[in-house]
């Protein structure tokens, strides 16, 4: 069940890159967050999947919608970029490789000690936090910049 | 144990879908959904750490990455929008060469 789950989500986010039709897209991106939400849900934590279906199927997806309505029914041409597939290789064999320079998980269902569950968060969280301070330092560099050209543009 | 294996490679399959989309697609609608998949993939790793291993601090850096994804949102259909005002198209690649130009 879990696999199917995952399986059709992984098939609904490659949908919504695909499609050139814009209200397309944004129904398979919907049903790609509603579906994670479910599995959530099933891995017991209700909290966490309501808030994924709350959140993404409710909040954002309304807020993308309107801008849907904007911009049309198409998605434009766009250039083909072709070192972007091979920016996608390197990446995964380096997060495939991290889990062996890592020390070993511990097993389900024993009780984890403080001082390993410390080790874990040190050494496994903070790779999580230093890929999303990237994220976070290039939404604010992209901020940055489409001020730097609104106000050139105002000039 | 296995279970987590079979969400750790769901999530890495969804964090290469969502990279390859931030790289190669040029419009802002596809770009957001991208990051949006980035995202989540790693909220999947989590939950299924939080599952499998009872490491429920993880579920705390999930709320925060929902919090940050809806402020993101937020932020993110305001410049598509803006965007498409100022240039009438919604790709980034134009938008500096739109403003050249006037």
């Amino acid at each position: 069940m879990s696999i199917l789950i995952l399986a059709l989500a992984i098939i609904l986010a490659v949908m919504s890159l695909v499609q050139k039709n814009t209200v397309a897209s944004v129904i398979a991106f919907v049903s790609m967050m509603f579906l994670l939400g479910i599995y959530y849900i099933l891995l017991g934590e209700k909290l966490l999947g309501l808030f994924q279906i709350f959140v993404y199927t409710g909040g954002i997806v309304v807020l993308t919608l309107f801008g849907v309505t904007v911009i049309g029914s198409k998605f434009p041409d766009f250039k083909i970029r072709p070192w972007a597939v091979s920016i996608v290789t390197v990446v995964i064999i380096g997060l495939l490789i991290v889990p062996f320079l890592l020390p070993s998980m511990p097993m389900g269902g024993k009780v984890i000690p403080l001082k390993d569950q410390v080790k874990i968060f040190t050494d496994f969280y903070s790779l999580i936090a230093i890929f999303m301070g990237v994220v976070a330092a290039s939404i604010l560099y992209g901020s940055i910049r489409m001020l730097h050209t609104l106000k050139h543009g105002k000039e | 144990m296995v279970g987590f294996y079979i969400d750790a490679i769901a999530a890495l399959i969804l964090f290469g879908v969502g990279l390859y989309g931030v790289t190669s697609k040029s419009d802002f609608l596809k770009i957001f959904f991208s990051l949006e998949m980035l995202l989540n993939a790693v909220i999947l790793l989590l939950a299924s750490g939080a599952y499998h291993f009872g490491l429920t601090r993880g579920l705390a850096v999930a709320y925060v990455i929902i919090v940050i994804a809806t402020l993101e949102a937020a932020a993110g259909i305001l410049i598509f929008i803006l965007s498409h005002r100022i240039t009438g198209e919604i790709i980034p690649d134009n938008l500096n060469k739109a403003v050249e130009d006037e």
